[in-house]
């Protein structure tokens, strides 16, 4: 290596010693030192170039060093271009890609400068700064993640110290609560946290440092349309959290949640109602069949009868939501309990989509359940040649929707029919009128049980006892 | 004392909208002595008997009625001082602050717990 011809240019004032500048030429494992002439022929190639570029002494002296810049640097073009600038400014300073012997690249810095005396050439030093690179890459892609994150999710993103005051809000924050940048700095949020609950978000962050974790429910006001909206805050340090700590924490809109939460309160509080409402029903069932009961047996029988009816009223109620259910389905579902369907010619059931609502279905349905239990018992449904018919339609000349059931049964096929009015006749003839408003008509002749029943369409509403 | 003599000639008015429990406190009050005015099952209906009835000793009114508060009802028994307790299907129901010392019994009520609290 001709190390006598690097120190030459490279000799700074008051640093006589060649000897010395020779040492540090070589030691200087970590840089790549290298001269050339002023054409880029290599003249001198210390070991640290060696170490970046796998170019040997041999490899390299006398052919030209502008071999390390690859082609999509602008190769030789771009090593005549460096060459240019280091010749008008004293220095030509950058960080590029470069290459090695094997084709590989690396992240170098790199400095050159021409010789003290020009038309000796240049010194280049070179530093191998690939890691440092690729970690900046990586730190770089990162906080782009962390910005592509931050502003494209529907949360409000901050970032803050340990007290609560802000260094940065999301775009999303900006553009929800109308706070711009600025406005949103240090403890200025605050204005876009609803009034009564300030002093609990306040409160959260002062104990937010001793459980390492912020939490708080509170309102944000949209600027949009200047509604209040349920938002919950969670924040974490970065690190052990000292006055200075960084803290990163979203806002998340949980309006929606909290309406949903209270609806179900809502809910659950209709459903226990009704719950004790259907107890009661059942209370009074078991008291009325108590009431006409001869014996337990027949108590028993009766009674159980009555609650299956309740239930599969109840189901289809349920299965509906508890809002209306269709007449069709209530009458098939009581004729389907006893046994019986609309076959044969036997059974018709004709008319219009009717709906009922929860309070009438379920007395319609123990009335049905009485009427049918009779008909079996009784009537058209014991014997082959006995007739079914429910009709109803709608009245369309008020307001008053009618449904019309009907029950013929053939004659002289009543074998003993009820010669007292039992339960079904008082959920007709009184629980109807009653609860519903209805007009009814029950007839228990020979020739079969007609019973007529009018109900007006603004009592079958909605029920909430 | 017997069931007959607890209400003995009592006059109780029975609010209740549903027609089934409406019946089952009639009757059991009827069991209990008493005699019932009503049922009715409407804030109209329960006022005009209210209005039509000259001595009331004591009434029964479920608060939810089906689309109304039995509340208009609980007014004008009190200007006529007339005692009364509150039915309803929820524990935790809030009453106007006016009725919030008024007797208030879960459904299903215990017949024992409304007569003894109508009696006393």
């Amino acid at each position: 290596m001709e190390a006598n011809k690097a120190p030459q240019g490279e000799a700074k004032a008051g640093v006589p010693d060649s000897e010395l500048l020779r040492l540090i030429f070589e030691s200087a494992t970590d840089f790549g030192i290298f001269t050339m002439d002023p054409n880029g022929i290599t003249t001198s190639w210390n070991t640290g170039a060696t170490r970046l570029f796998g170019f040997e002494d041999s490899d390299i002296i006398g052919q030209s060093a502008d071999v390390i810049f690859p082609p999509e640097e602008g190769g030789a073009e771009a090593a005549a271009e460096e060459r240019r600038l280091a010749l008008a400014h004293g220095r030509a300073e950058d960080e590029r890609w470069q290459m090695r012997k094997d084709g590989t690249r690396l992240w170098a810095s790199g400095l050159l400068m021409p010789l003290a005396n020009a038309s000796s050439g240049f010194v280049k030093i070179v530093r191998d700064r690939t890691r440092q690179h690729a970690a900046e890459q990586q730190l770089h892609e990162t906080e782009e993640l962390f910005r592509v994150l931050a502003t494209n999710i529907p949360q409000l993103v901050f970032r803050g110290k340990t007290d609560g005051s802000r260094t940065w809000g999301s775009p999303q924050w900006s553009v929800f609560t109308g706070l711009v940048f600025e406005d949103s700095l240090d403890f200025r949020w605050l204005d876009a946290v609803h009034p009564d609950d300030r002093d609990r978000t306040r409160q959260a962050w002062a104990e937010a440092a001793a459980s390492r974790q912020y939490y708080c429910e509170h309102r944000f006001r949209r600027a949009a349309d200047g509604e209040y909206r349920w938002h919950q805050t969670r924040a974490v340090p970065l690190g052990e959290p000292t006055p200075e700590t960084e803290w990163v924490g979203t806002s998340t809109d949980i309006h929606t949640l909290r309406s949903l939460q209270d609806r179900q309160k809502v809910i659950l509080a209709e459903l226990q109602h009704r719950t004790r409402n259907l107890l009661a029903v059942v209370q009074s069932i078991a008291r009325q069949t108590v009431r006409s009961s001869a014996s337990l047996g027949e108590f028993k029988e009766e009674y159980e009868r009555r609650l299956r009816a309740l239930g599969r009223v109840q189901g289809l109620l349920a299965r509906n939501d508890h809002h209306s259910i269709e007449l069709r389905e209530l009458v098939d579902m009581e004729l389907h309990a006893h046994g019986v369907g609309d076959t044969n010619g036997k059974i018709s059931v004709q008319g219009p989509p009717v709906l009922l609502s929860a309070s009438a279905a379920q007395v319609l349905a123990l009335a049905f359940h009485e009427l049918a239990t009779n008909a079996v018992k009784y009537g058209a449904l014991r014997r082959p040649v006995g007739k079914l018919s429910v009709t109803w339609q709608t009245d369309d000349a008020g307001d008053d929707q009618i449904a019309c059931i009907e029950k013929r049964e053939a004659a002289n096929e009543i074998r003993e029919g009820p010669k007292r009015k039992g339960y079904g006749s008082e959920l007709i003839e009184r629980a109807l009128p009653y609860q519903l408003g209805a007009r009814t008509r029950l007839e228990l002749g020979r020739h079969g049980v007609h019973c007529e029943i009018v109900i007006p369409t603004k009592r079958n509403g909605r029920s909430n006892g | 004392m017997d069931n007959a003599a607890m209400l003995g000639g009592r006059r109780l008015l029975v609010v209740e909208d549903d027609y089934l429990v409406a019946m089952d406190l009639a009757d059991e009050l009827t069991d209990h002595g008493a005699e019932v005015v009503g049922p009715a099952g409407s804030v109209k209906e329960a006022l005009a008997l209210v209005a039509a009835t000259p001595a009331i000793d004591a009434a029964v009114l479920d608060i939810n009625l089906r689309d109304e508060k039995v509340y208009p009802v609980a007014e004008v028994l009190r200007t006529r001082g007339i005692p009364f307790v509150f039915t309803t299907g929820y524990d935790a129901w809030l009453v106007p602050e006016a009725y919030a010392g008024v007797r208030r019994l879960a459904k299903p009520v215990d017949i024992r717990a409304l007569v003894q609290s109508i009696a006393g």
